[in-house]
């Protein structure tokens, strides 16, 4: 019967789905619903009289939904203001919602945007060492050319966002699943990537060099032309995944590819051919 | 619930100070409101959880009341509301009103 309020409620709510406020709104008024239930039950009314006399306490609530997604849309545009070039070092966003949020080459050090929803947001050429992204919703935002030294990505989600070009030393992606995300021209030597799935994402000319991608998965990764030396996949999965060296092999990009551990790794039918081909050790892989 | 609900827009009309009221007594969650004032009227007036909610964040944006997390030990958190000094002084102010408006009309009606 709980599940049959909750299906009412969402339905009713539908239209206005993603709006904070309005999210809020509804949790509370299902627990009110939940509680009242539970007395008119207790009361000995049969379920369907019980649940009938639940929905009458409701009213007229569309009203009430309209304007409490009114009041949070003039809200949201608030935060839309331009924060580009501003200082806001160890600014408190947690939980804001801020779609296409500009924050263009601004100060940005320490800030916390844990669980914010920062979708097509930009944060190109800024000062965002030690920022807090866990669980932020990153869709479509850009980083490109920013410091994100130290910055933690803790169950953030990752969707075609642009890290390109950008310093992520002592960066933490924990949790992480990355899809269609550009990792290229960056320097990953110090980046840690923890339990992640990389779908997709493109990794051209990064510098990889000794990380260890343990136990992660890989699907249609590009690799392209990234530095690739001693680089760890052991565990890993990887399928349809790309290490395209250019135009030539070059013995360079021969001796770096050789030294990829890949024991313990299951490799599609696809990625073990290209990769055997260019002689790597494959000798402890599984082929799925 | 009696038969003669009385909805009408005068009530309605009031519904920010019988909050106002009711948390001036104590912080009490959603539900809490709404059962309260069925219960104070006997039934004869039903609030709308729909007009109670569009209430009380008229009266949150205003800065009568504000919210915070109670910690239930059973079943999920739930918002209590608790009333600010400017709510105690609106509550004050719009009591004085009504009993000056209620003076009028029974000579008037």
């Amino acid at each position: 019967m709980h599940d049959k309020l909750t299906n009412y409620l969402n339905d009713l709510f539908a239209p206005y789905d993603g709006i904070k406020s309005v999210t809020e709104l509804k949790a509370d008024l299902l627990s009110d619903l939940q509680e009242r239930f539970r007395e008119l039950k207790a009361e000995g009314k049969d379920d369907d009289t019980a649940f009938e006399m639940t929905l009458d306490s409701i009213g007229d609530i569309e009203q009430t939904v309209q304007e409490v997604a009114n009041l949070s849309h003039s809200l949201e545009r608030q935060v839309l203001i331009n924060f580009s070039a501003s200082n806001l070092k160890e600014s408190d966003f947690a939980g804001v919602s801020a779609h296409k949020g500009k924050f263009k080459a601004s100060a940005l050090r320490g800030a916390n945007f844990a669980g914010a929803d920062l979708t097509s947001s930009s944060f190109e050429a800024s000062d965002v060492r030690e920022a807090n992204f866990d669980r932020a919703n990153l869709t479509d935002c850009s980083f490109s050319t920013s410091d994100l030294t130290d910055a933690s990505f803790r169950k953030s989600v990752f969707v075609r966002t642009n890290v390109s070009m950008s310093s992520l030393k002592g960066a933490m992606f924990i949790d992480v699943k990355l899809t269609d995300a550009k990792l290229t021209m960056t320097d990953l030597r110090k980046t840690t990537f923890e339990n992640c799935i990389f779908h997709g994402v493109d990794f051209k000319y990064s510098d990889l060099r000794g990380m260890c991608l343990d136990g992660q998965t890989f699907i249609g990764v590009k690799f392209d032309k990234s530095a690739l030396n001693d680089v760890s996949f052991r565990g890993a999965t990887l399928r349809n995944v790309s290490f395209l060296s250019g135009f030539t092999w070059s013995k360079k990009y021969y001796r770096a590819i050789k030294t990829i551990c890949f024991d313990g790794a299951m490799l599609d039918k696809l990625t073990f051919a290209s990769l055997k081909g260019i002689g790597c050790d494959l000798s402890n892989v599984t082929v799925i | 619930m009696s038969e003669n609900k009385i909805t009408s827009d005068l009530l309605r009309g009031h519904t920010d100070t019988m909050i106002l009221r009711l948390l001036s007594e104590a912080d009490r969650y959603g539900y809490e409101i709404v059962k309260r004032i069925a219960e104070r009227s006997d039934g004869e007036y039903e609030l709308k959880e729909a007009t109670m909610y569009s209430s009380v964040r008229r009266l949150e944006a205003d800065g009568d009341i504000e919210w915070y997390w109670g910690d239930e030990s059973q079943g999920g958190r739930r918002k209590y509301f608790r009333i600010t000094e400017k709510g105690r002084a609106t509550y004050a102010s719009n009591k004085n009103n009504w009993e000056y408006a209620k003076r009028v009309l029974d000579i008037l009606l």
